[in-house]
Formats: structure tokens, sequence, C-alpha cells
């Protein structure tokens, strides 16, 4: 079966001295989870962009569905876009508009530009709104302004308005980074609901290692704009950390609930993980920290 | 304050250390200053020697002694529009209307010259640079001289007061618009992008609900500045009320001349409290 996605020597040079990708290439199959991890700066960002080309590549490809997306022009680039879904960390809703106007605008590359604004959205698209809107728990929400609501919340519309699309694909740009780790938990559940029951494939950049090990059925790990790590997310040891975030880096934990599940799972992950040894009774959400003075 | 840091025995910052008195860059600053007001007094030969206090007496006293009859039709050819009262409306709609003009313009130009929208190519780098450009020519001619220039084009009257005060205004809307479109949070846009619409319906989806707001309140501002502004245009052959007072003052009716003014501020009055209210009220 072909790849859904392939990446091919993929190059964003922003200027001279910053080169934020040196050099992708992946392959990403159907109904993966894919997690990247890496430094702020390695690149994660700007691989993400450059798949729907909200970020211009400087230099190699991006087929998506067999199609070229780096060379797409005009209708045939919005065409594609309208099948790749994404969030943001900080949401990215008309924070003055209703929840339901913004889930609304995720049908908008459906709709030709004069329907826009001459007629009001029709049946379907309405529908599909409420349904997506019950989908991530937040139909009661429909009609107050997005401001009102809190992080978790913003972010689960961000969800629905990505689900307008009817993508096949969905980019998740940091989405838990400005949420706590209990939201988080919430967020990503729904995004693990779309990737099992839709099927949709799902790239994902996170910054807690622990939430990629939970969620991930793949990690990809960036550094330098080159990736570093390509794998199953428990193959992730603490020689592979290091290569990952650097010889000063530490892993640090964070309190969440786990479920009886979860805590088997990283039963199963001792042998393969040595710092869960030493703290497997608290071991949670896992933050990357460099080393001292450097923590964000 | 230096004493504090030599009794710690800390070093004095530098700040401190110089005393004002010794800072000959505050006396070179006061020395400019004197030299340029002497300079100035000199050349403007202010001469004091031709004020009369008596004649302005009787002048300012007339000013205050009201001829109502403006109020009112003096003869079978004067309507209600001829009066000062029917003045005064149609001066207010001048500053209405030449606000409603430029607004039309200003709104799409506005989407032209800001650099967040009007981007991405060498074209439409061209097209910002060609309309942030118009609107600081058109801004920049003071009113009263565009007013002149369009007296000549119209003629004397309403015409030339109405497009006047509009071709101004869509510079000054035009740059307050643009630069409320600049100052936008990106998300959203970014967001409906990925969507896979396009730029119109990002726009329409994203940048439009964001600048609703600061646009009605320039509005606003602006027809507020454009009503205080619209008797004056009568001076230059803008027509409406200022014309009228313009003929009082140089026929030294004062009587006449003094209520036009009293009922000039009291509608920029009006105006003005009228305005900060709505925009109270609104935002």
């Amino acid at each position: 079966m072909p790849a859904l996605l392939e990446i091919r020597d993929l190059v964003k040079v922003y200027s001279r001295d910053t080169r934020a990708l040196d050099g992708i290439s992946l392959d990403i199959r159907r109904g993966e989870f894919v997690v990247l991890i890496g430094l702020s700066g390695s690149g994660k960002s700007t691989l993400l962009r450059c798949i729907n080309r909200l970020v211009e590549p400087t230099s190699g490809q991006v087929i998506f569905e067999g199609s070229d997306v780096t060379h797409a022009r005009g209708p045939d680039l919005r065409r594609i876009r309208t099948r790749i879904g994404m969030i943001f960390q900080q949401f990215n809703l008309v924070k003055r508009s209703s929840v339901f106007a913004n889930v609304l605008a995720g049908r908008l590359g459906y709709r030709s530009p004069w329907r826009t604004i001459a007629s009001r959205p029709s049946r379907e698209d309405v529908a599909l709104a409420f349904e997506n809107l019950e989908r991530v728990s937040i139909l009661e929400k429909a009609y107050v302004r997005a401001d009102a609501l809190s992080g978790g919340q913003q972010q689960r519309v961000g969800i629905a308005r990505a689900l307008m699309q009817r993508p096949q694909l969905m980019l998740a740009d940091e989405p838990v980074a400005s949420l706590d780790p209990a939201t988080s938990h919430s967020v990503l559940r729904y995004l693990e609901e779309i990737n099992k029951t839709d099927g949709i494939t799902v790239i994902c950049s996170l910054h807690f290692l622990s939430l990629a090990r939970r969620y991930g059925t793949r990690v990809i790990a960036l550094k330098a704009g080159r990736v570093a790590f390509d794998g199953k997310p428990a193959e992730i040891d603490e020689r592979r950390f290091k290569e990952i975030y650097g010889e000063d880096a530490v892993e640090v934990e964070i309190g969440v609930n786990r479920t009886a599940e979860e805590q088997r799972a990283d039963e199963a992950r001792k042998v393969l993980d040595p710092r869960a040894l030493s703290d497997a009774a608290t071991d949670a959400a896992v933050v990357e920290r460099l080393g001292p003075g450097a923590d964000r | 304050m230096a004493e504090y840091f030599v009794a710690r025995g800390l070093p004095v910052p530098p700040e401190l250390r110089r005393t004002p008195l010794t800072d000959w860059r505050r006396w070179s600053a006061i020395g400019a200053t004197l030299a340029v007001l002497y300079v100035g007094v000199r050349l403007l030969d202010i001469d004091l020697s031709r004020a009369n206090p008596q004649y302005a007496g009787t002048r300012i006293i007339s000013l205050l002694q009201w001829d109502l009859s403006i109020l009112t039709p003096q003869n079978e050819f004067e309507t209600f529009w001829d009066t000062a009262g029917g003045l005064m409306i149609v001066t207010i709609f001048l500053g209405v209307v030449a606000t409603a003009i430029s607004i039309v313009f200003a709104l799409p130009l506005a989407f032209l010259g800001a650099r967040n929208i009007t981007t991405g190519n060498p074209v439409a780098s061209a097209i910002y640079g060609v309309a942030r450009v118009l609107f600081t020519v058109m801004r920049s001619i003071d009113v009263l001289i565009v007013v002149i220039i369009f007296a000549v084009i119209f003629g004397l009257g309403s015409a030339a007061g109405v497009f006047g005060l509009a071709f101004h205004n869509i510079g000054v809307l035009g740059k307050l618009y643009s630069e409320a479109i600049e100052g936008i949070d990106p998300g959203p846009s970014e967001a409906i992008t990925a969507t896979g619409a396009t730029r119109f319906q990002v726009v329409w989806a994203a940048v439009l609900p964001q600048i609703v707001n600061p646009f009605i309140s320039f509005s606003i501002y602006r027809l507020d500045a454009n009503v205080r502004l619209a008797p004056v245009l009568g001076f230059v052959g803008g027509g409406g009320i200022g014309q009228y007072l313009f003929q009082t003052i140089n026929l030294f009716q004062y009587n006449k001349a003094g209520l036009i003014i009293f009922m000039i501020v009291i509608t920029v009055a009006a105006m003005d409290f009228a305005s900060a209210q709505i925009r109270r009220r609104l935002l």
C-alpha cells in the first residue's frame, strides 16, 4: 500500500544561517499516530507547516495521496488543504466569534467565495457542525463566544473545526503545550479517538515524552532539522533520549492520574526504560528539561 | 541620591554621577530653545500697536447681541433651508455624507494597504506600496486646501465641501483601518488558510470579525471630526453654514455672526458628547 504522505529531501532555509529543515525524508502510512518530538527550534512546526504549505519549503517534495503538494497552485493547493486538518498550540480560533461560527469556518474550503457572503450555511454544513461539536462534547457551548471557553475547550473546538473538513490527515502543532497535564490527556484522547474510529492519520508534535509514549504508534524525533530517531515509542531509552535532547537533558515528572491500563504499560516499559525503574510509583507525564538555566 | 551609594561603599551609578548643574547637555538644550524663540519673535515682528480695545469691545458686545432674524425666512424667496438653522443641518449632513463616502472607498483600500493581507508576491507588494503612498498623500494635504482645489473643479458650494472632505478622510481612515488590520491576531487567518479557503474567505471569516470594533470606533471618531470640520469649509468655498458665516463677517454683521458661531459651538459640543457616548456603549 502506498504511503498516505511521502516527504522527500525536504529543506527549508529561513535565512542564510538558519536551516530549519535539513533534508527530511519520511513515509507516513494511513492510520498512523505519529508523534514528532525534539527541542524547540528543531524544525517540528516548520515540518508540519510545509506539509500543507503554510510555510513554503525551499526544496524537496511533499506528496499527499499521490498528488504533489509542493508544486500545487491555487485551486489544486486548496483542494489538497481541505483534506488535511490542522490544530494549533494557540488554538487559533476567531475569539470574537461564536463556537458555532468557528466550527463552520472549517467548511470554507468546500464553499465558493461568493456563497460565503451571499448565502447562509447549508443545512448539511450546519448538521455536520453540530455533529462534530457533539463529538468533542462541547455542544452546549455552541453559541458562546470562543474566548469565553477554557483552553481545553478551545482546543476541542479547534478539533471540531478541523473535522469539518473530513480530513484524511490531521496535523497538530503542539496541541497541548498551552494546557495543563489533565486537560492535555483529554485533548489527546479526542485525537486518539478520531485516529482509531475514523482512521484519520495524525501527525502531532509534543513536548511531553510520556504523552508521546502513551499516544503515539510511531515517534519521529527531529534534531537540528534532521530525523534523529524514527521508530516505536517504546524504543526510546535513556541513550536515545540523550541523543535527541542532548547530554544535559533530564526527564522531569509532573503528576497526572493514570489508568490501570497505562500503569500496566509502564510496568512493561521498565524492561526497556531504565528511568522508569526508579520512579515507577509517580511516573507520569514527563517533561524534558535542558540542564540548569535553560528551562523554558 | 549619590550619597546613598557612597555611604555604603558602593559604586555610584553613572546616571547619578552627573549633577544637573554640570550637565552641559541640559544647558545647551535650554540655550538652543531660547535662541529659537528669540529668532522666532524677531522674525514675526509682533506688533500690538494696531490693537484697538475700544473698537474690539463694541464688536465683541455685538457678537453677543444676536440677530434672531436669521433663524426665520425673511422674504418669499427664502425657505427654511436658507435660514441659519437650515444651513446648520445641511452642514452636519455635509460631514455625515463625506464620512460615508470616505468609508466606502477606504474600506477596500485598507485591505490593500495592510501588510499582512496584501503580501505573497511582488505584485501584491507593489499594490501595498501604492495604497500606502496614496493614504499618505491624501492625508498630508490639508483639508482646507483640498476643498479650495475641489471648489475650482465643482464650483463653490456643498459639492466641493463634501468631496474635498471625503477625499481627505479616505487618507485618514485608510491609514487607521489598515493599521487595525495589521494589528490582528494572525492565528485565525493561518487556521482558516489551512482549511483550504481562498484569500478572500480568510479575510471574510478570520480578519473581518476581528476588526469590526476598531472599524466602528474609527468611523465614529472621524464622523465626529468631519462634522466639526464642516462649518469651516464654507470659508474656502465648501458651502453650508460656513459660507454664510463668512459672508456675515465680511459684511460686519457681527450680531448675526455671533449667533452662527454659538450654533456651531453647540452642535460641535453635542456631536462630541454623542460620539463619546456611542463609542462607550458600543465597545
